[in-house]
């Protein structure tokens, strides 16, 4: 199985010099902007803002938050594209081999699970550097809040990573684009009607112009103290993913 | 007398595709032999191969490996046989020392040792990717890895075919030196009968997704034969000596099954040995 895992892992060796450049520009940028909110430019617009009354003062540290959050996401993202992974098994032919060798359709499959959480792995790793640096810097976000958006990124990476291996199984190679999409649009369909109370709120507000209180950086706030929640639904959707796929890799055989 | 082991074993297997059927297919492959396993494209070859290395699922029948029953053990079983197929199937940027490190971490009787051996023996850098090998030195890079973790059996599918006869007689020196362990056996599919005829001990001749003919080569060699006649003599030909014939301007070629026999009842006419491509050939204009 570990075969499996490093075999996936040379799969990305292409991906490597990107994944480094996206680090590296998002420690530059993440670090540019907290000094710059601390002590340049966007820390004298936030002022000027808060005293023409345009902005709260918690709206400006929300304004700052998400601006982090971006950054948190951004390495995460960068080991998204598993899919690479897939094609490059197609294309090769490896699908044949893989299933010649000494490993039973469970293994195979659960190998490429955990090809997928080392991957975020690393991303987690990297954005605790970044937290550490972060929080050191800014009172924007403290590092338990910044951790608490790593994981909660990570836990939606995973659960659209884990529609994507379904997906692959059910469709096959070379239906690549299909998993893709169909995996974003569970995801985004999963998360619209988790917050479907919350949508029918904006919607009035948008188009019936009904005056309701909305709370525009709930999410925020979800992502930073909430992170349990979501890594529980990455579970539940992790196992469900597993138990699917290898119910029809078994039937279909050679397709992971 | 002590009785043969078969390594192989399939009885009555069937696989249903829709627009193709492996029908009752049964065969066996005895241990310490070199079964070829010849057929058109298409005829069935692969499916079979598939079946027997439980990558695809059988509709019906048994298929045993080693004595055991494929579809309960198949991971176990394979770490006990090497396979190689027509296409190479590792990825193009992976080297002789990718493939190393992958394979050792996922056989367990693999030796690292032996492999880089026959990349050496086989002129195959191991520093290379191995998408910029050529066509041999891939199907020789499919042979290494099977030769390298110690199988016992190599099922091999159509590993010959669109290489020079030059590496193909390399390749079928390498599967000579493999059978000479008595417990090492091999399962060969391919189209080009003549390397099966230098090699094979045992013969199975699939078309249209059934056994047609199984047995012995030689002794498949030794009965078949080719009859030369003039057309109005193919009635006076017995029906049951017939396998198929084919009428040309000149006479016809009647293919006969069995060769000593038809000898005996028509001295008169000309009957020489059939090669197996002939034999392959009349059986399936059989129809």
């Amino acid at each position: 199985m570990k075969g499996l895992i490093i075999k996936d892992i040379f799969c990305l060796r292409k991906q490597l010099k990107t994944f480094t450049f996206v680090l590296i520009g998002v420690f530059v940028l993440a670090l540019m902007y907290v000094l710059s909110a601390r002590f340049g430019n966007i820390a004298k617009a936030g002022a000027d803002m808060l005293m023409d009354n345009d902005l709260t003062t918690v709206d400006v540290k929300n304004i700052g938050s998400f601006v982090l959050v971006l950054f948190m996401i951004i390495p995460m993202s960068a080991v998204l594209d598993m899919t690479i992974i897939f094609n490059a098994d197609g294309e090769a032919g490896f699908n044949r081999i893989a299933g010649a060798l000494p490993l039973s359709i469970h293994k195979r499959l659960f190998a490429r699970f955990l090809t997928i959480y080392a991957l975020f792995g690393m991303g987690i790793a990297v954005d605790t550097v970044l937290a550490i640096i972060i929080s050191s810097l800014t009172d924007m976000m403290t590092f338990g809040e910044l951790m608490g958006v790593v994981v909660s990124a990570a836990a939606i990476f995973s659960i659209y990573g884990a529609l994507i291996i379904f997906f692959n199984v059910l469709l096959g190679y070379g239906k690549d684009q299909y998993c893709q999409l169909f995996a974003i649009f569970t995801t985004v369909l999963a998360a619209a009607l988790l917050n479907i109370g919350h949508l029918i709120k904006i919607w009035k507000v948008l188009f019936l112009e009904q005056e309701i209180d909305l709370n525009v950086w709930g999410w925020l706030d979800y992502l930073k103290t909430k992170a349990w929640i979501v890594v529980i639904a990455a579970i539940l959707v992790s196992a469900a993913s597993y138990g699917l796929s290898l119910y029809i890799a078994d039937r279909k055989r050679g397709v992971i | 007398m002590e009785e043969i082991k078969n390594v192989i074993e399939l009885k009555n297997v069937s696989k249903d595709y829709g627009d193709f059927k492996l029908d009752n297919v049964s065969f066996s492959v005895p241990e310490g032999s070199v079964c070829g396993f010849i057929g058109q494209n298409g005829a069935g070859k692969t499916t079979t191969i598939n079946l027997i290395l439980d990558i695809i699922k059988r509709d019906s029948g048994e298929i045993k490996v080693f004595g055991e029953n494929v579809s309960e053990k198949s991971a176990a079983l394979r770490e006990n046989i090497g396979v190689v197929f027509d296409e190479m199937g590792f990825h193009e940027f992976m080297t002789g020392k990718d493939i190393n490190i992958m394979m050792k971490n996922i056989y367990k009787n693999w030796d690292e040792e032996a492999f880089f051996d026959y990349l050496k023996r086989f002129s195959l850098p191991a520093k290379k990717p191995c998408g910029k090998f050529s066509r041999g030195m891939r199907m020789k890079l499919q042979i290494a890895v099977a030769l390298s973790h110690h199988a016992k059996l190599l099922v091999m599918d159509e590993p010959t075919s669109g290489l020079d006869p030059i590496v193909r007689n390399e390749m079928i020196n390498i599967f000579r030196e493999f059978v000479l362990n008595e417990d090492h056996s091999i399962l060969l599919s391919s189209h080009i009968t003549g390397d099966l005829e230098k090699i094979a001990d045992e013969i199975v001749f699939i078309d249209g997704g059934k056994i047609l003919l199984s047995g012995n080569k030689d002794e498949i060699l030794e009965k078949h034969g080719i009859l030369k006649c003039k057309k109005s003599e193919l009635p006076m030909v017995s029906e049951s000596l017939i396998v198929s014939f084919e009428e040309s301007s000149f006479g016809a070629e009647v293919l006969i099954n069995d060769r000593h026999a038809a000898a005996r009842l028509y001295p008169d006419m000309v009957i020489e040995p059939a090669p197996l491509e002939q034999i392959m050939i009349f059986y399936v204009n059989r129809g």
